[in-house]
């Protein structure tokens, strides 16, 4: 027991020891604290004041835009630049007459960056010149040492390697106005707010003003890091300290499920005519080319367009600004009529057999109503009524089936819904009836007006975009398709309508009435049917939107045509098709502003994309699928028997 | 029967006395001034980190975060505390066990993360069983002379298995390489050995050894960069934008704190970003430099009561299983401190070890707090025989 007695108290012995050894440890510490904080606190006080060490903002790299298969949209160019820092440089003028000694540098540029100078804080950086070619940068390098105050550094700028292919889908970035800060600060606490206006200060810094790039913009911005320099006394950077730990974070990715080549294609068939082209892949609803022509190159905003460049987009009479194929609204004219046919059979009023006659017009209310046709169609029932385009049968049906039924129909196939794609703009278009025109003009609807609407004229107008859904909800035989560009990024909210609920039975006669169009005797386009790929054949819809009244005097003087109405006045030639006709992959609807005729101007238009379309498979699974199901998707089984 | 087992409190319950107290009991006896201080220390850590991360929206979100890992742990540690001793005891060897085997299986699996593998990862958890050891070990080494004491053979050749317990592990964190956490496993677990009465004569020749091995282990067991941190404590103007840089603004963010600092949030290094790792391992800075050399001396003095507090619980606690581990989890939390006061002040050099309950981290929240709940566990069953 003694023994054990002792280790007892060698415990304690051992815990005084260790007491006073933990006492030692601390001591020193307080000591050590006492002697930096308190003994040698001034100096380290006097050190920290003239730290050396500045932080700076370091911009992030702003995510790319990629297309279908991976092929960059919207990329990254590094290219030279020069600033100039206001505080640092004695005579401005004078500095900016030496640069323009070594490159270009006009007068009235120079006035402007003077100006720039003076009205910004003399701290921020000014820019003289960007983009400077290879020599030039070299050339500034070298004398730049010379120059106090001025700084030559690679900048990172984005760039559009597909230019104007993508202008109205992609828009473009900007330097950030007053205007954009203000938005981009929305909701932002004080000091978020000061971050947010020093980084887009930063001359690398642009937010998206259009399209993508702008709903885009917090998913593709990244996060904004910082870097530690060493400056020297007059403010010049002479040293980058280790910041890894501050890097910025790169901003994301966004896929688009356009296929960048078909696209191109698209644009270059369209030559030099105005219009719009929108391809679907009926399966998936992605949207596989979004075309709106003449376009414009978005590598001319990123650094500021001039105002005499801008002035000439805004002035061009085939408004290359506009997004024809999501803003533009056109009366879809006899495209519609497969709409109107459905309404027809799924209200019962009339069955496909019941047979119209057409002399080449049709009477109603004391009044003419003239079929397209002078000589008339004869005796048509429902087919060939959609196969030669009949007015007069469609003035019939459209009567019997009422307004109110066809405005429901419209509905159904994705008409009068402004369909969010991700894409800034977009447009819900019209599809009226009595209720509608009461709130917009304040009149009760008239019959006539259904024999209008009949044909796909009046008050009705729809974007391109709504064409191809329409025509691909046709060709699945009444699915729910829904358009989707936006393969990985921000997604739009799903559109917060009811599923069309269309009979696939009337689908496959408003089907087969389109396969009749393209490849039967009496078609309105028959000489477009055939692809041109040693068999597939193509079917679809022409179609014509009036631009302006045809007044009875033209008529009874024959009326006129081509060239000798000014272009302005010529009607908008419209075609929806789907191909292969027996085994539909793809949907399409082409515009071509002012061409007349569907079957002369727009069917060929959309036929040979469709071709292109189908030669290069460009609905396959996109890369982005690839790499996400390898991750996360259970394999599809979907489709497979 | 050894002294260990006795029961010495002469006015224990009979519940207490035959370890059958209730947990509403247990709960009654907690040391709520201990506590208070551990609450307390957690919540001025948020403070700070709160600071630290006040110039940067990125990061806005760590102190609630922080917070509420220490909530989370909070739980847990009561819970521990209210876990009967003999559990404690039963679950000695095999987590330290279990803790070796995974270390073993990092050195073959383990995942890179900047510059060292430390990390297993087992589906969406990423494990450092070296935060484990910590605690195994301290755990391991008490149960280990629990058993080895009970019969009073004392000699010297008890010590060398305890020895080899601590070295194992230690040589395996330190070759992922993890100097500092090695540096506290084994820290830990010599205190245990020296408190079980290792002869005074070997601790002489342990320090002797360890004065004449130190260049030995300078030049071939530490790598280049650690190297260079010694270097740069011995003279850190030398690069003072490299591997200095983090050291010598840390000194001047402390030394410029003066007598009572520059006031919440108004430092202005921490505010600007001047020193890496300022939410983590060089958190002391941002309050030094906010809160002057009355702030730092005060958080010192807060962890030498608490410290204190807790040798108290050990010295008197009735087992040797009980005494061992709490000497072993209170060491292990003061050698922390003293590693990072020592780090951040220039003292030592940089080897990567938080400030307990303060620094931005969950892995050592958990194990931190696991050691206060061990502790607060041996407090509460002081009395129970021979676990």
């Amino acid at each position: 027991m003694a023994k054990m007695r002792d280790l007892d108290l060698e415990f304690s012995r051992r815990t005084m020891l260790a007491a006073s050894a933990g006492g030692i440890v601390w001591t020193t510490l307080l000591a050590r604290l006492f002697q930096l904080q308190v003994l040698e606190g001034d100096r380290y006080a006097s050190l920290a004041a003239e730290n050396r060490v500045k932080l700076e903002l370091a911009p992030p790299r702003r995510g790319r835009i990629l297309d279908r298969f991976g092929t960059p949209l919207g990329a990254h160019r590094r290219a030279g630049r020069v600033t100039l820092i206001g505080e640092q440089v004695e005579d401005v003028p004078a500095t900016l007459r030496r640069i323009a000694e070594l490159i270009d540098l006009p007068a009235e540029r120079q006035e402007r960056i003077v100006r720039d100078a003076v009205r910004q804080a003399s701290f921020v950086p000014v820019i003289v010149a960007e983009e400077l070619t290879y020599e030039d940068f070299a050339r500034m390098t070298v004398h730049a040492v010379s120059l106090p105050g001025v700084q030559v550094e690679m900048a990172s700028t984005r760039s559009y390697p597909r230019g104007r292919d993508f202008a109205h889908v992609l828009g473009y970035v900007a330097r950030a106005s007053e205007r954009d800060l203000g938005r981009l600060t929305e909701g932002a606490n004080p000091s978020e707010t000061e971050l947010i206006r020093r980084l887009f200060k930063h001359p690398d810094m642009r937010t998206g003003r259009l399209g993508i790039e702008y709903l885009a913009e917090e998913w593709l911005r990244g996060t904004v890091g910082r870097r530690r320099v060493v400056t020297n006394a007059a403010g010049r950077i002479i040293e980058e300290l280790p910041s890894d730990d501050l890097a910025p974070q790169e901003g994301r990715d966004v896929s688009i499920t356009i296929d960048a080549y078909l696209q191109r294609a698209a644009i270059e068939r369209f030559g030099d005519e105005s219009g719009a082209a929108v391809v679907i892949d009926i399966e998936s609803g992605d949207i596989l080319a979004l075309v709106s022509t003449p376009t414009y190159d978005p590598n001319d905003f990123v650094n500021g367009i001039s105002t005499a460049d801008y002035n000439a987009l805004r002035e061009n009479d085939r408004s290359p600004l506009f997004h024809k194929a999501y803003d533009g609204l056109y009366p879809p004219g006899s495209t519609f009529k497969m709409v109107v046919a459905a309404a027809a059979l799924a209200t019962g009023a009339v069955s496909p057999e019941r047979r119209v006659h057409c002399p080449g017009h049709y009477w109603f209310a004391g009044r003419k109503w003239h079929c397209w046709k002078r000589g008339g169609h004869g005796s048509v029932d429902m087919h060939n009524g959609i196969k030669g385009s009949c007015d007069a049968y469609f003035y019939e049906i459209a009567r019997l089936t009422g307004v109110e039924e066809i405005a429901k129909m419209a509905r159904q196939f994705g008409f009068g819904h402004r369909w969010d794609i991700g894409v800034t703009g977009g447009k819900a278009g019209v599809v009226p009836n009595d209720a509608w025109k009461r709130e917009a003009l304040g009149e009760q609807w008239y019959e006539g007006e259904t024999l209008n609407f009949g044909i796909g004229q009046g008050y009705l107008n729809a974007s391109p975009l709504q064409l191809a859904l329409m025509t691909a909800r046709i060709a699945t035989e009444g699915r729910d398709i829904r358009p989707n560009l936006i393969g990985v990024g921000p997604r739009p909210p799903e559109a917060d309508i009811a599923a069309a609920n269309l009979d696939p039975e009337i689908m496959q006669r408003m089907k087969a009435g389109m396969f009749g169009v393209t490849s039967e005797p009496g078609g309105t386009a028959r000489s477009s049917g055939d692809l041109g790929l040693g068999g597939p054949r193509l079917a679809g819809k022409t179609g014509t939107a009036q631009v302006r009244r045809i007044t009875t005097e033209e008529r009874n003087s024959g009326v006129r045509k081509g060239a000798s109405l000014d272009r302005k006045l010529r009607d908008h030639a419209l075609f929806v098709a789907y191909a292969p006709a027996d085994d539909p992959k793809y949907a399409i609807s082409v515009i071509v502003e002012h061409g007349e005729g569907g079957s002369r101007a727009a069917a060929p238009v959309a036929r040979d994309i469709l071709a292109y379309a189908l030669r290069t498979d460009s609905r396959r699974t996109p890369s982005y699928a690839q790499t996400a199901s390898r991750t996360d998707a259970p394999a599809s089984t979907r489709g497979t028997p | 029967m050894s002294w260990s087992g006795e029961i010495r409190s002469a006015g224990t319950s009979r519940a207490r006395r035959f370890g059958r107290q209730t947990n509403f009991d247990k709960l009654g006896r907690m040391p709520w001034g201990l506590v208070a201080l551990i609450v307390g220390l957690a919540v001025f850590g948020t403070a700070m980190l709160y600071s630290s991360t006040a110039t940067n929206p990125a990061s806005a979100d760590l102190p609630a975060k922080h917070f509420t890992r220490f909530l989370i742990s909070f739980v847990l540690m009561i819970g521990l505390a209210l876990t009967p001793i003999t559990y404690w005891k039963r679950a000695a060897f095999p987590a330290y066990g279990g803790a070796l085997l995974l270390l073993i299986a990092v050195e073959f699996f383990g995942v890179s993360g900047g510059g060292a593998e430390r990390w297993l990862e087992l589906g969406p958890v990423r494990l450092q069983p070296s935060e484990f050891m910590k605690l195994a070990l301290v755990m391991a080494v008490a149960h280990y002379y629990q058993i080895t004491l009970r019969d009073n053979s004392g000699g010297f050749l008890i010590h060398i298995p305890a020895v080899l317990m601590v070295l194992a592990p230690a040589a395996l964190i330190l070759r992922q390489p993890d100097l500092g956490t090695a540096l506290t496993v084994v820290a830990a677990g010599l205190v245990i050995i020296y408190f079980a009465g290792l002869f005074w004569r070997l601790i002489l020749l342990a320090l002797v050894g360890g004065v004449v091995g130190a260049p030995f282990a300078y030049f071939y067991v530490l790598k280049d960069y650690q190297r260079a941190r010694v270097e740069t404590l011995w003279n850190p103007s030398a690069d003072p934008l490299g591997a200095g840089y983090q050291s010598e603004q840390a000194k001047i963010a402390i030394g410029s704190g003066g007598w009572d600092g520059k006031g919440f949030t108004q430092g202005t290094q921490s505010q600007l970003d001047f020193i890496p790792e300022q939410h983590t391992d060089f958190i002391f800075t941002v309050m030094a430099e906010e809160f002057g050399f009355l702030g730092s001396a005060s958080m010192l003095l807060v962890w030498a009561t608490v410290i204190v507090w807790g040798f108290l619980i050990a010295m008197r606690c009735n087992s040797n299983f009980g005494r061992f581990a709490a000497v072993g989890a209170v060491a292990t939390i003061a050698f922390y401190v003293a590693f990072n006061v020592g780090m951040v002040a220039g003292l030592l050099p940089v080897v990567g070890i938080p400030m307990p309950l303060i620094s931005y981290g969950g892995t050592a929240m958990l194990t931190v707090m696991a050691a206060f709940g061990l502790i607060l566990s041996v407090h509460l069953h002081r009395d129970v025989k021979a676990p």
